[in-house]
């Protein structure tokens, strides 16, 4: 799934770091600041709520939108993710297309 | 006399059921064992295969996007047609997914099989232990009933499952913006 998005967003364009989970993630993001986060929910480590939640609590991350990517589409786990912080939500699969629109209007 | 024959009897009936149980106990726990190992190697199957595709569209991928900036900076007359190749990539990525979702069913699966395993094993520590009076009926029948509580409940946990994927065909590729 990682690298679906990595493909989507590097052929329009953008530059990508990747990591595996939520703690390399976080490790990532604090060695550099990116202008926009895309994470799952469920991963190995430190699930995407959490990550959104330790990020919020970055000073270089507290206006960076962070976009959970994953198959869960509770309206539970959808406010969940607005009260840690998270942009938006997308439930997978994503459409190409509708990924990119969605990322070109969060980074305006 | 007549009656301890009786009660006799009825007890070795409900012996006879009580072995009975643990047959069919037994037998499903052993058929979910190969279910649980058939899943397992469905899920071996899947990543290999997942991995393989994804490394050769991926290959494939960015050479095409490589190749279209290289015509578009060029102004060369390929750059429409790589742009063409890149929207049947863009098509294709949203059913690679699929392998995720499929994945994470099978866990569901897996979890399922696992959880009703471990409540057909509990019930069948049950029928380990001597009867205590064997000659009387009831003894055999509170075991069977203690056996059939647990697969009972090995059931009904199963559909109490909070894992299970949430995810259904009407908010898949669904945004919301907060």
């Amino acid at each position: 799934m990682r690298e679906m998005v990595a493909f989507v967003l590097e052929s329009a364009g953008y530059r990508v770091i990747e990591a595996e989970d939520g703690v390399q993630g976080l490790d990532r993001a604090t060695a550099t600041t990116v202008d926009l986060v895309i994470t799952d929910q469920n991963m190995p480590n430190m699930d995407g709520l959490t990550l959104v939640r330790s990020l919020r609590e970055l000073r270089d991350y507290k206006s960076v939108p962070i976009l959970l990517l994953t198959t869960e589409s509770s309206d539970s786990m959808k406010s969940q993710g607005r009260a840690a912080g998270a942009t938006g939500w997308l439930v997978k699969p994503f459409d190409p297309a509708t990924l990119l629109e969605v990322v070109q209007k969060v980074l305006r | 006399m007549k009656q301890d024959t009786m009660g006799s009897t009825d007890a070795k009936d409900a012996e006879r059921a009580a072995d009975l149980l643990v047959t069919v106990a037994t037998t499903l726990n052993e058929r979910l064992a190969v279910t649980t190992h058939e899943l397992a190697r469905s899920q071996d199957l899947l990543r290999e295969a997942s991995d393989e595709l994804m490394t050769a569209f991926r290959g494939a991928a960015d050479r095409i996007v490589a190749a279209q900036r290289g015509e578009a900076e060029s102004g060369g007359e390929k750059a429409t047609e790589y742009g063409l190749v890149l929207d049947h990539l863009y098509r294709a990525v949203q059913h690679l997914q699929s392998h995720d979702l499929v994945n994470q069913l099978i866990d569901a699966q897996k979890l399922r099989v696992g959880k009703m395993r471990e409540k057909l094993e509990e019930a069948l520590s049950l029928a380990t232990p001597p009867v205590t009076q064997p000659h009387q009926a009831e003894r055999w029948i509170e075991r069977s009933r203690a056996m059939l509580d647990c697969i009972v409940a090995g059931i009904r946990q199963i559909d109490e499952d909070p894992r299970e994927p949430r995810g259904d065909k009407h908010s898949a590729g669904s945004v919301d913006l907060f």
